[in-house]
């Protein structure tokens, strides 16, 4: 009986150092690093975010180093991670200051994570073969179709399409491959991501519809981190007032008009 | 007379304006509904269920030549609205219809209720835009049916306009047993104090690990069917490699051995790649589940091949020589004198084998075959939670740790048996007999060596 009792004490112990090791850890700090920013991507949206040999480049990378130069922070890049796992490591705590990744800003999202002001206009893009017969999102109902896991194409095939059998992918550029060996009949990804894809590696497929979903990418902190969101977002102001978010923005979308203000 | 002409001139007036009022909204004049639909929100299914907060949407596309003023979008009977319900409204600009911009600034008073939702634009939507209104916190009866959404709209000139019903339904199921269990269980007070710690809540919150048990069950069968269909297919094809790599034909020795060294010397994974981005170009119709097995079962068939060929040459020469003194032929002796020894000495490395294949299937989720590792992911996307993750490997133990306990009898009674029957001549051998097996040369035990690393 003591033997069990003594058991029991220990478990006890340790499982409350434990949970008050870890919520010590997702305290309320701005940084988890003095003056560094760490960031979490998933380094697979070009022109916005992707891997120039092990270094991230993109409009959004290129966004990300003003804002951290007006905030007078250091920037460090986490190894890319599936898009889907972000805003889990993000919102635990212990590990990612802010996901800057293409994030569409979603309500459903905001339950799990803070957004930052809106700082790029998307939409969703039904990309097809070249050849095939798809001339719209809803010719597409019944078939087998791809997107990214837990992306917002995703969702959106699954709640507008009827009978459709979804593919989930870790990487939009893996669905493009499935795509082009016809295991997918079309894959749901943000509309200027397909944009850049279909001018440069994928010019043999076709943009099926834009579809208007109104979505603008967001940089994503954790819940409550009301600090750096503010800087984030009065940083934002900045760049947008003094012309820097524009000359960027031109850098990498010559034929857009920053929509964003 | 003129009475007559009168009539005349009227009727034809009413019908001209009947047939306008009848075509207009079959152009595309007319604010015209796009879409109705609610977001799944069963947990970890692909249901709308009644009676629990769901994201409901209405779409439409604003006429070319009017501006919208109002929209009353009217829910069916017995609808609700949790506490937390509000209106998300977002009127899209179509000027470029490649690169569409959204206006999330658009002036509007709303009043929301149970029985509808009014909208009332200060500037109007402006013509041929795109308006997406969405209402959270919207909950359907718990009543498994279709439902339809009605509603109507006024026109800059004051017109009031029938919206037209967008052609399918919203297809809902009343609450299942598990939801209201679900409902019932987030209620306690216990749950909720586990759940307010942290690292408790997002490793195994009692309420998340509940909700993915069915989904990740099914994936579990899904698991097990294909570890059950790739090891059988695995074994003869194993079977048939071990004998070519004994065969007198050098070329025979030599595919096959390359066959083996390239399969277990590169990982499975990398073979998945390439097995579902590349055969599809050459197979057409074959699907994932299909195509998986068959990995599983090719990769499978390289390790099964060694362990075959090394409990073949474990069996001692005097047997082969016995056979062939009472006459029997390769073919005979293979079949009913070695096999047979064989197979007591290679079950508890084929059954650690199995359990590596088994826990190998979850590779195959990064290529879309819907798994348990599959459904973990989904489950865990949608919560923002790691539960499901540690739920899915309770599953993998579920049969994993009983064939380890499995194999550890096997090995005591191999050991026993062979202790007892092992004939006197042996232990007094000089040397024991050096081999090739597998990757490296090695003393063979009585036991079959243990190299199937392709964890």
């Amino acid at each position: 009986m003591s033997k069990f009792k003594k058991l029991v004490a220990v478990t006890a112990v340790l499982v409350l150092a434990l949970s008050m090791a870890l919520v010590g850890c997702s305290g309320g700090k701005k940084l988890i690093k003095d003056g560094v920013l760490v960031v979490g991507s998933d380094c697979d949206y070009p022109p916005f975010i992707i891997l120039d040999g092990d270094k991230p480049v993109g409009f959004e990378m290129d966004l990300m180093q003003a804002i951290a130069d007006d905030l007078g922070y250091e920037l460090e890049y986490l190894p890319p991670q599936n898009f889907d796992t972000l805003l889990t490591t993000l919102a635990g705590g212990a590990k990612m200051d802010i996901a800057v990744s293409s994030l569409t800003i979603t309500e459903d999202r905001a339950k799990s994570v803070d957004f930052c002001k809106p700082y790029f206009d998307s939409n969703q893009a039904c990309v097809v073969r070249g050849d095939s017969p798809y001339t719209k999102a809803k010719d597409l109902e019944g078939k087998v179709v791809g997107a990214q896991s837990g992306t917002t194409g995703e969702a959106w095939a699954n709640e507008h399409l009827e009978g459709i059998t979804m593919k989930p992918f870790n990487q939009t550029s893996e669905g493009l491959m499935a795509l082009q060996a016809g295991e997918i009949e079309a894959l749901f990804f943000d509309a200027p991501i397909a944009e850049y894809h279909l001018a440069t590696n994928y010019p043999t497929m076709k943009i099926a519809e834009v579809i208007p979903t109104g979505e603008q990418y967001g940089f994503a902190v954790r819940k409550g981190n009301k600090d750096l969101l503010e800087e984030i977002n009065a940083s934002l102001d900045r760049l947008i007032a003094d012309g820097t978010y524009e000359k960027i923005f031109k850098k990498y979308f010559p034929n857009l008009e920053p929509s964003v203000n | 007379m003129t009475y007559v002409r009168v009539a005349v001139f009227s009727l034809l007036f009413v019908l001209l304006l009947g047939s306008l009022l009848i075509a207009f909204p079959q152009s595309a004049e007319a604010l015209e509904t796009e879409s109705v639909t609610a977001t799944r929100n069963e947990d970890g299914g692909t249901d709308i269920i009644g009676g629990k907060p769901t994201r409901l949407s209405w779409e439409g596309r604003v006429g070319n030549n009017e501006k919208v003023m109002q929209i009353v979008i009217n829910f069916p009977e017995g609808c609700e609205l949790a506490d937390d319900a509000y209106l998300f409204l977002q009127e899209v600009i179509m000027d470029d219809p490649m690169h569409p911009r959204p206006d999330n600034a658009v002036k509007h008073e709303y009043e929301l209720t149970q029985e509808s939702l009014i909208i009332n634009f200060t500037d109007g939507l402006r013509p041929g835009n795109k308006v997406i209104i969405q209402v959270y916190g919207f909950q359907f009866p718990a009543i498994t049916a279709d439902y339809y959404i009605t509603g109507t709209y006024v026109d800059d000139k004051g017109l009031s306009h029938i919206l037209k019903e967008y052609s399918r339904p919203v297809s809902v199921i009343g609450g299942t047993a598990l939801e209201n269990f679900l409902v019932w269980l987030s209620e306690r007070d216990w749950v909720k104090a586990w759940n307010s710690n942290a690292f408790c809540n997002s490793f195994l919150n009692p309420v998340r690990a509940v909700a993915s048990v069915p989904t990740l069950f099914g994936g579990w069968l899904i698991s097990v069917a294909l570890v059950a269909l790739g090891f059988p297919l695995a074994i003869p094809v194993g079977l048939g490699i071990s004998f070519l790599r004994m065969s007198k034909l050098w070329i025979l020795r030599f595919l096959s051995s390359i066959y083996v060294n390239v399969i277990r010397g590169t990982p499975l994974f990398l073979q998945i790649y390439i097995a579902f981005l590349g055969l599809p170009l050459f197979i057409s119709g074959m699907d994932n589940f299909t195509t998986g097995f068959i990995v599983l079962a090719l990769n499978s068939s390289a390790y099964l091949a060694e362990i075959f060929r090394a409990g073949i040459q474990s069996i001692h020469k005097g047997q082969f020589e016995a056979a062939s003194s009472l006459g029997m032929n390769g073919i005979k002796t293979m079949f009913f004198v070695i096999i047979p020894q064989t197979v007591r000495r290679v079950i508890p490395t084929m059954t650690s084998e199995f359990i590596l294949l088994f826990k190998d299937t979850s590779l195959l989720a990064a290529v879309g075959v819907f798994e348990m590792m599959m459904f973990a992911k989904i489950q865990s996307n949608i919560s923002a939670n790691i539960t499901p993750y540690v739920v899915a490997a309770g599953f993998y133990l579920l049969v994993t740790l009983p064939l380890t306990r499995v194999i550890s009898v096997f090995e005591k009674k191999l050991a026993a048996t062979d202790g007892k029957e092992a004939p006197p001549e042996d232990k007094k051998k000089k040397k024991p007999e050096t081999k090739r097996v597998g990757l490296f040369k090695t003393t063979v035990p009585a036991a079959v060596n243990q190299d199937t690393g392709n964890g």
